[in-house]
């Protein structure tokens, strides 16, 4: 037996704040990202690309993560918002990552002459994306709702193994794709203004997350009530 | 860890009596290897991270293979239910299991690296490495392999589900098992332990983790 714990009150409250929050952050971000911030003194306009490209590769980390979490909470409480904010996260980080691969793919055509090469940042993210592909294909395959959660909530701890090693990776092995550049030792290596447009562009995207997640969670909810 | 040694003496026991897995897990690398000198040609088959990394990836598949059919063997007659009836149950056919597949995975390896030397005719410089690569290999694998077989059980299309929940979360074991094979036929001495070390910490990893939740997985 699942227990519904989630304070729905509370969620009518926050999802329109949340909204209009992620609207507003969009549109700074974007005015920040095409015209405040300088263009890159080789890449030229083409490096704009990076803040969405960086965000959403965030936002998928920070999706998985919450995967991790969720499953953990799931397994040890059995309580339906866990398991309902581990599917939210695990479909919107599968959106991310692809939308990273993408972004990352249309970037590296005019930079590294290719749209896709072998390189162990690219071909780890591409695993991770698989893998979560594979959470989700998992759950779809189980009809009762608490064997469904538990499965794939041992999939979703088992599968965060590969966040670290999707960032790290290009320390690891001779990369193409550009180092750590402000998650690393020492101070951000990048331009001040380009560097507050990454971090405003950042917090954009979180806001969204939050959004999709307040959204995603209320319908998965909703789901299993109407079951 | 009394019980866990009796299922894996169990397992090992039915495999005895009726080989199908280990047959079959041994067939595919077979297979495999021949496709690859077919498909490659001689020059390309025989370089070493060529061989050693479909060696492996034969070896993956093989593991999957037999860990499904062992399962399907414990839900043909429903030995599975008296098993997790008993306390500590799933503790015992995890780990159980995961001892049965290392020690069936052990034959499987041993046999597709003599196999891929032998019919690529491979130049082996360092045999000590290789055969110490391949074990760490076969230790390291079957904790994560009998995990999402375990949990697939009972499951609609499992055939489909488990290779592609498996095969990405085995990416660090396979590319440690490849290069330090790779680096043991090559003859790089360094790079055949230093693989051997990341095997080590891959096998204490997923055997913390199949020990810790591998047991929450089988329904």
């Amino acid at each position: 037996m699942t227990t519904t714990t989630f304070p729905r009150a509370l969620s009518l409250r926050v999802r329109p704040i949340l909204g209009l929050a992620s609207a507003a952050a969009g549109a700074v971000a974007l005015y920040l990202a095409l015209v405040w911030a300088p263009p890159d003194a080789v890449q030229g306009d083409v490096q704009r690309v990076m803040y969405v490209h960086v965000p959403a590769a965030w936002l998928a980390y920070l999706a998985f993560l919450v995967v991790f979490l969720a499953s953990i909470a799931w397994l040890w409480s059995r309580s339906a918002v866990a398991d309902a904010v581990a599917v939210a996260s695990a479909e919107i980080g599968v959106m991310f990552t692809g939308l990273a691969i993408v972004l990352g793919s249309i970037w590296a055509k005019p930079t590294w002459g290719v749209w896709w090469t072998w390189e162990p940042r690219l071909i780890t993210t591409a695993i991770m994306f698989a893998m979560y592909v594979g959470y989700l294909l998992l759950r779809s395959l189980e009809a009762d709702p608490e064997r469904r959660a538990t499965r794939a909530a041992v999939v979703g701890i088992v599968a965060v193994v590969n966040v670290p090693i999707v960032h790290l990776s290009v320390t690891w092995m001779n990369a193409l794709h550009q180092l750590p550049t402000v998650l690393r030792p020492g101070p951000p290596a990048i331009d001040a203004r380009m560097l507050t447009t990454l971090i405003v562009c950042v917090i954009a995207g979180t806001v969204l997350y939050a959004y999709l997640m307040a959204e995603r969670v209320r319908l998965e909810l909703g789901r299993g009530t109407a079951a | 860890m009394r019980r866990a040694l009796l299922v894996a003496e169990r397992e090992l026991r039915a495999e005895r009596a009726q080989p199908d897995g280990l047959f079959a897990a041994l067939g595919l690398t077979l297979v495999l290897v021949f496709l690859e000198s077919l498909l490659f040609g001689p020059s390309v088959a025989r370089e070493p991270a060529v061989a050693a990394g479909l060696t492996w990836i034969a070896l993956a598949f093989a593991a999957m293979l037999a860990t499904t059919r062992s399962f399907d063997r414990e839900l043909e007659d429903d030995a599975i239910d008296a098993i997790l009836a008993l306390p500590g149950g799933r503790d015992a056919l995890y780990a159980g299991k995961v001892l049965a597949l290392t020690g069936l995975l052990g034959i499987v390896a041993f046999a597709g690296v003599l196999l891929t030397v032998v019919l690529l005719d491979l130049d082996v410089t360092l045999p000590l490495h290789l055969a110490l690569v391949t074990a760490l290999g076969t230790v390291a694998v079957p904790p994560l392999v009998t995990l999402y077989v375990a949990l697939s059980l009972r499951l609609r299309a499992r055939a489909l589900v488990v290779p592609v929940l498996v095969l990405p979360v085995l990416l660090p074991q396979l590319a440690a098992a490849t290069a330090g094979t790779a680096a043991a036929i090559s003859g790089d001495a360094t790079g055949a332990l230093g693989w051997s070390g990341l095997l080590v910490a891959t096998a204490l990893v997923s055997g913390v983790t199949g020990l810790t939740i591998g047991p929450v997985a089988i329904e």
